[in-house]
């Protein structure tokens, strides 16, 4: 199929009012989502979710997409204006945009906040539809010895990069890996930890997992200590950003969106080291650079250029490889799930109408999210009002409806319920859930590659490093176990 | 808590749980066809390996918290009103009693008071909206998962919703 004929595909998809008014209600609710304190950008993406299953594959998919993008913007609100980040990537935001907003320059901070989004946005979007192809027809090429070395990878980065220490985040990676193992085996059929129970044979059910592990503990933290999250909102003042701010910034902008592309292609390191990889680089370069940490626009604009160009990035993977580039894009692949859909290099040869109607729509977002962004700016107060002891009930009664509709079984209630209690423990314990959600997602796809390589070579090990292509995930995966080696001993000496 | 406290405590639970796997739970909780000719392809060999990974993390985590200084803190000190434990506890009642109602009472009439208990637990100054809340939110889910997504919600033996 020529590129005319899959855009036609995509285009003939993608163009009815109901996918355009999913993505618009997307952002919308990702942008409410990011801007309340104690949710975030994934919870939104993880209870919009069961709200797609009724939907078209698309409609469903730029949905989340849209919560996703809208999310991550959302979080620099409460970040600027009560010091907050409504998500983990819009904490460097906070750094000159509360600064800026104690000037009286919260709408300065908010609009460059925006322009740097949307701008950094398109960026990561193009570098998707350029990219993710091109990888996805060099990954056709892929055998189970490729596809288990690149997985190995992809987990021993999350489990490095996620959180502050690096075996912590092993650890949740192998318990993540051992809770996939719950259910039928792959080859043989016999039961592992069932306990006899038929719910179990099939594995645990997925979405309760994620829903479980990212927003019940959010709940169970607000009855351990209701007064949290609590913040006084600033004024947005009068001050606008102007044309001459984001040409000021533009180089800044440019540079944070390709940091994004760049971190956000590689599976597991997500939005928030962009950012400040981001904002470093702009304060090094920047002739403003002794304003920075006081309220310097720049600083704003870099770091939310930073977060926001991962956003299209992360799909890159996602799409290419089948492997989720963060925790958002994790949640992303249960719609492919439960829409029959498996992503990966397949799916640009079986379902190119549907990857093609995905890049259109993410293009077509990047304006949305400038229409709803510039709206939810000025009615931030309205969002900052919902009172907590009313949003986490709800959420909790969504969160049971929503793992019900999975599969119309109320074990799945259950396991999102002692799911949440690990998950509690773990942010109590300081374990990053990322890297468990990612590795009980990846966890059958690399036994089940292993096991294929396994028998490829009549129990060969040598399998595993049959060609170029292992040799360099391996190369890199021996490399990152030497970091974490090396920072556990530099965590030693500090 | 230290940061070292932490991390042994994290560690000492990883060995735990790799020895629980290893000696009770994969023995005795997954079974092998015994005609599998190689160890490899085994069922138990993947459980196994990633108990003795899981070991190994939590000897390295007991081995980086002696080279932690005692006076890292893990910096999550808070002030906290009342006694938390009883609220978890509360909660976790709230959880098991919405299991095993929800079956015969319906989702939609246990979720009710679900929303109106842990309201209250969190302290609302909002007692009408949240007694509003707790019976349209359930409502208004019920509507769009039963008559748009067409699911199936449990409707439970007593009131039936249309």
């Amino acid at each position: 199929m020529s590129f005319l004929d899959s855009l036609q595909a995509g285009l003939s998809i993608v163009s009815s009012f109901e996918v355009f008014l999913a993505l618009f209600a997307g952002i919308c609710i990702g942008v409410v989502g990011g801007a309340i304190p104690g949710l975030s950008a994934t919870m939104a993406v993880a209870l919009t979710l069961p709200f797609t299953f009724s939907m078209q594959p698309i409609t469903g998919i730029l949905l989340l997409l849209g919560v996703y993008k809208g999310g991550i913007f959302g979080g620099s609100i409460p970040a600027i204006l009560i010091k907050t980040p409504g998500t983990p990537a819009s904490s460097a935001t906070i750094l000159d945009g509360h600064p800026m907003a104690e000037r009286g320059e919260a709408g300065r901070a908010l609009g460059m906040a925006l322009w740097a989004s949307c701008t950094a946005d398109l960026v990561s979007n193009l570098a998707l539809i350029l990219f993710a192809g091109w990888l996805a027809s060099f990954a056709l090429s892929f055998g189970p010895p490729e596809f288990f070395a690149l997985i190995l990878f992809s987990l021993t980065i999350i489990a490095g990069v996620s959180g502050e220490s690096l075996l912590r985040g092993a650890l949740s990676a192998l318990l993540g890996l051992l809770l996939a193992t719950v259910g039928l085996d792959l080859v043989y059929g016999t039961n592992r930890f069932t306990f006899g129970n038929p719910n179990m044979m099939g594995g645990l059910n997925f979405i309760a997992v994620l829903i479980g592990l990212f927003a019940i503990p959010e709940i169970i933290a607000m009855v351990w200590n209701p007064k949290a999250h609590l913040g006084n909102a600033r004024e947005l003042g009068h001050s606008k950003v102007r044309f001459a701010d984001y040409r000021r910034s533009f180089k800044s902008i440019i540079r944070g969106s390709f940091i994004g592309v760049f971190l956000g292609s590689i599976p597991g390191i997500g939005a928030a080291p962009s950012a400040f990889l981001s904002y470093s680089e702009a304060r090094r370069k920047s002739p403003h650079k002794d304003n920075f940490g006081k309220g310097e626009i720049e600083g704003v604009a870099a770091s939310e250029a930073g977060n926001n160009g991962v956003a299209g990035a992360t799909l890159i993977p996602l799409l290419a490889l089948g492997v989720p580039g963060d925790v958002i894009t994790a949640i992303i692949i249960g719609a492919f799930m439960i829409h029959g859909l498996q992503p990966g290099p397949m799916m640009f040869v079986l379902n190119v109408d549907i990857i093609y109607g995905l890049f259109i729509g993410l293009i077509i977002s990047s304006a949305f999210l400038f229409i709803v962004g510039s709206v939810a700016i000025k009615g931030f107060r309205f969002v900052s009002d919902v009172p907590k002891p009313l949003l986490m009930p709800a959420v909790l009664v969504l969160c049971i409806f929503g793992v019900f509709a999975v599969n119309n079984n109320i074990f799945d209630v259950g396991v999102m319920f002692v799911m949440g209690w690990v998950g509690f423990l773990m942010m109590r314990y300081q374990i990053p859930a990322a890297p468990f959600l990612i590795a009980f997602i990846l966890g059958p796809l690399l036994e089940d590659n292993f096991r294929q390589s396994m028998l490829m070579s009549g129990s060969d090990p040598a399998i595993l490093l049959r060609g170029p292509i292992t040799w360099f995930f391996w190369t890199v995966t021996v490399i990152t176990v030497f970091a974490i080696a090396r920072n556990i001993r530099r965590a030693g000496s500090a | 808590m230290s940061l070292r406290v932490l991390q042994l405590r994290l560690g000492l639970g990883a060995c735990l749980v790799a020895l629980l796997l290893i000696f009770v739970a994969i023995p005795t909780w997954v079974s092998s066809p015994s005609n599998v000719s190689n160890i490899v392809l085994s069922p138990t060999f993947w459980p196994y390996t990633l108990a003795g990974l899981t070991g190994l993390a939590g000897l390295g985590l007991v081995l980086s918290s002696r080279v932690i200084s005692p006076e890292r803190s893990t910096g999550d000190e808070e002030q906290i009103d009342g006694n938390p434990w009883i609220r978890l506890a509360i909660l976790a009642v709230i959880m098991l009693a919405t299991m095993l109602l929800m079956p015969h009472v319906g989702m939609v009439w246990t979720a009710m008071p679900v929303f109106a208990l842990l309201a209250l637990m969190l302290k609302t100054t909002h007692r009408v909206t949240a007694l509003v809340c707790a019976v349209l939110i359930p409502l208004v889910l019920y509507a769009f998962f039963a008559h748009v997504a067409g699911v199936a919600i449990p409707q439970g033996d007593f009131v039936r919703l249309p």
